[in-house]
């Protein structure tokens, strides 16, 4: 068989495994373009319409939607009953906390959890169920315990002959409230931070070991870059679920005390779920979407520069 | 052969989700209703069971007692007839709105079913509710200030009705030695009676009352007095004190400096006089955050409360609301509508008459949940003591419940139509805006004037929504 034959032989072979391959891809893209999609872009398309869930209705007495170009995106930064403003600040803030919180409270855990110690099992499961119970059993528990009244921490607080605290119903505390919760729920950022504990070479350990290196020294020159990737994966997948924090306020705050809670993803269910404003609902998921996209690129644009790879001089 | 076995399956893997596709987006209520309907364990005898028999879906929330008393009334409804079989849709109170209000999305509603009373009149509106007249032509109407009305036209009724009620743990005034509160309008308490008794009946851990030298609010170990601060309820308080919630005709909100005043002198039981436990206002719990606590002595909350007695241990009876410069009440009632997708507006409208009747929901009533909507079971004597004396629940509130609920009800002076009977999105304006800016004051954060007046424009905007 001559070269060209081998070539176009591959090619065949090759070109048949393509068609297998895209076989194979049209069902995850099939189901990824209608669940997915389809209806991002149906919602893009709604938000600039005067979209109700009664235009949905068969019989219904309203007249048709009509197109009203951005005056949705407008409306939802200046009708003060929607104030989208400040659900991307409430959220952005709760965000901001409940990430930087969760990265080192999990780095810490982790860090304990790593380091040989009876029923290091045990400890391992302990602190990682918060994360596996049901968020809003979780909220509503949480929820007792602040109780002003008969609350676990409020009773603790008198004990120790402090004033009680109003908590969830104080619109200063509540979103440090929330951010603690959060924390405490951060469970699956200890696991892969211990997965990544683990793959830091001893040997780097032992050669500043050797050097007289402190404790403190070897976490910050060896531990921290030697994580980074780890750290550059929580930050980014912590960052994903508080900005799409939306539990709290379903289960337990409602949105307040003021507008202290307002997510932007409890503000655009309220819109289209209880409002049935599905156009205004849409506009503020558009928004939503862009302000969780401009984070995620600050992310990875900063990444370069602080992230360490190993290896990484020799890649191409 | 690998290589074709690998094809196929991927055709095979194709195949298969667009068939789950199409199977899930196919129209369920395409097929014909079937004689006996669907739901084989509350179907009852079926009754004729023909194939023509329509299937009715009617929706509901409800806790399971509730819902179990429904489904009762429902199988006898499906036993009477063998025209229609009405199914139930049961969805928990906390998502009915939003579930309903997707499936209109999907075009899917229910026939017919209960209906929020703070969205009837957006959803009338909006076109979610038929315009179908149930009692068209009827003699028997429900009460007119349970009636649901959006531009003068009737739109729901409700299949209840309720007022509100100030509840009171016998045993706590009995160990106090001190007399249970009024159960006549002629007696009721003022504002400042009212409290004179919560301050002697609250006590901290060393039994000291508040205003007593030393007195702890931070150890409280029994409280005098609850309010519920649901926004709703709150509405009663701004007509006693001379003020109001929204103007007449339902189209913009008042708020005005007496319903601020009543509002903050509702906080201030907590804040100031140390009588009341604290209550966000973010559940429409009074019973359960008062009465139901087992340290409190007084509380308020709707006549359904009545039926809480089959689930607490505490013998408590009732009395009337105090009130400030007026005496008032406000009714209310869980109403049913037909939705605006269903095929059979006339089946949907006979059935919801026939479930809407007193005769036919007496269980719900007998069990203390509801009371009648039609006059002639306030007035006639025979049916009073069907529903009154004959319910095992209302029997150890006394002449009390005579005296404190029904005649309250019968005094149109006193008792008016709560707010979402003409005013359109009360979702929206007392439970979305209001509601979470009164926490903040509910806690002494800041004043009620304060968060009222910081959200008026918000109210405003959230009423005048389209």
């Amino acid at each position: 068989m001559g070269k060209s034959d081998k070539k176009k032989a591959y090619s065949r072979n090759a070109s048949k495994e393509q068609r297998a391959a895209y076989l194979f891809l049209i069902p995850a893209f099939l189901g990824l373009s209608l669940i997915t999609y389809i209806p991002l872009l149906a919602t893009f398309i709604m938000s600039f319409f005067n979209m109700n869930v009664g235009h949905f209705v068969k019989n219904s007495t309203l007249p048709p939607p009509q197109f009203v170009g951005l005056a949705n995106f407008i409306d939802i930064f200046t009708n003060p009953s929607i104030d989208f403003l400040n659900s991307i600040k409430v959220t952005i803030y709760f965000a901001l906390l409940a990430v930087a919180g969760s990265i080192i409270y999990s780095l810490f855990i982790a860090m304990l959890l790593n380091r040989t110690m009876p029923a290091r099992g045990f400890f391992r499961a302990i602190f990682y169920v918060p994360y596996i119970l049901p968020a809003a059993a979780v909220m509503i528990s949480w929820w007792f315990l602040l109780q002003y009244d008969g609350g676990l921490i409020n009773y603790i607080l008198v004990r120790l002959g402090l004033e009680k605290s109003y908590f969830l119903a104080n619109s200063s505390t509540a979103i440090p409230s929330l951010a603690v919760i959060a924390i405490w729920t951060s469970g699956n950022l200890i696991v892969i931070f211990l997965a990544g504990l683990q793959n830091v070479p001893r040997v780097y350990h032992e050669a500043a070991d050797i050097d007289g290196a402190t404790a403190l020294q070897r976490f910050w020159n060896i531990t921290i870059p030697c994580m980074t990737p780890i750290i550059f994966y929580n930050l980014l997948l912590s960052l994903v679920v508080n900005l799409q924090v939306v539990v709290p306020a379903l289960a337990v705050t409602k949105g307040g005390p003021g507008k202290s809670t307002m997510f932007m993803s409890y503000l655009m269910y309220q819109t289209g779920f209880r409002g049935r404003e599905l156009g205004k609902a849409g506009a503020i998921a558009f928004i939503f979407f862009i302000v969780a996209a401009i984070f995620a690129f600050i992310l990875f644009a900063t990444s370069k520069s602080w992230i360490f790879y190993e290896g990484k001089d020799d890649r191409k | 052969m690998k290589k074709r076995s690998v094809k196929i399956l991927a055709i095979l893997m194709s195949v298969l989700l667009m068939a789950g596709l199409l199977a899930a987006c196919a129209d369920e209520t395409a097929a014909p209703p079937a004689g006996g309907g669907g739901n084989s364990d509350n179907s009852g005898s079926g009754g004729g069971g023909s194939n023509e028999r329509i299937e009715l879906v009617f929706s509901l929330w409800g806790d399971p007692a509730e819902q179990e008393t429904t489904q009762r009334a429902l199988d006898v409804y499906n036993d009477s007839q063998d025209k229609v079989y009405v199914k139930a849709l049961q969805i928990g109170r906390d998502e009915y709105n939003e579930k309903l209000q997707t499936m209109a999305t999907s075009g899917e509603m229910p026939d017919c079913g209960m209906v929020a009373e703070d969205t009837v009149i957006g959803w009338a509106r909006d076109g979610l509710l038929s315009d179908f007249d149930i009692y068209a032509g009827q003699d028997n109407l429900p009460l007119d200030y349970i009636t649901f009305k959006y531009e003068g036209k009737v739109v729901a009724y409700s299949a209840a009705n309720e007022v509100l009620a100030l509840w009171f743990n016998k045993q706590i005034f009995d160990d106090a030695g001190i007399p249970y509160p009024p159960a006549t309008l002629d007696d009721a308490w003022t504002w400042d009676e009212f409290i004179e008794v919560a301050r002697k009946l609250t006590i901290d851990s060393d039994g000291r009352n508040p205003g007593d030298d030393g007195f702890d609010k931070n150890n409280i170990v029994q409280y005098g007095a609850g309010i519920n601060t649901y926004t709703w309820q709150l509405e009663v308080w701004a007509l006693s004190n001379g003020g109001k919630f929204f103007s007449s005709d339902g189209k913009s909100v008042a708020m005005d400096d007496a319903t601020i005043e009543a509002i903050q002198k509702v906080a201030d039981l907590h804040l100031v006089e140390n009588i009341a436990p604290f209550n966000d206002g973010t559940a429409d719990a009074g019973f359960d955050l008062t009465i139901g606590r087992g340290n409190v002595a007084m509380g308020t909350d709707g006549q359904w409360a009545t039926g809480f007695r089959a689930f607490v241990d505490i013998d408590y009876g009732v009395g009337v609301l105090p009130y400030m410069k007026h005496k008032a009440n406000i009714c209310t009632g869980g109403p049913t509508g037909i939705f605006a997708t269903t095929d059979y507006p006339n089946e949907a409208a006979d059935f919801l008459r026939w479930y809407n009747s007193e005769e036919n929901n007496i269980n719900t009533i007998l069990d203390g949940w509801w009371m009648p909507t039609k006059m002639n079971w306030y007035t006639d004597e025979a049916l009073l003591e069907q529903w009154i004396d004959g319910s095992d629940f209302r029997k150890p509130l006394g002449d009390a419940y005579r005296t404190a609920i029904l005649d309250v009800a019968l005094d149109f002076g006193v008792t008016k139509s709560t707010a979402w009977y003409y005013t359109p999105n009360t979702y929206e304006v007392l439970v979305g805006t209001l509601q979470p800016a009164l926490v903040e004051a509910f806690q002494g954060g800041k004043t009620v004037k304060e968060v009222v007046d910081a959200s008026r424009d918000a109210m405003q905007a959230a009423l005048d929504k389209r």
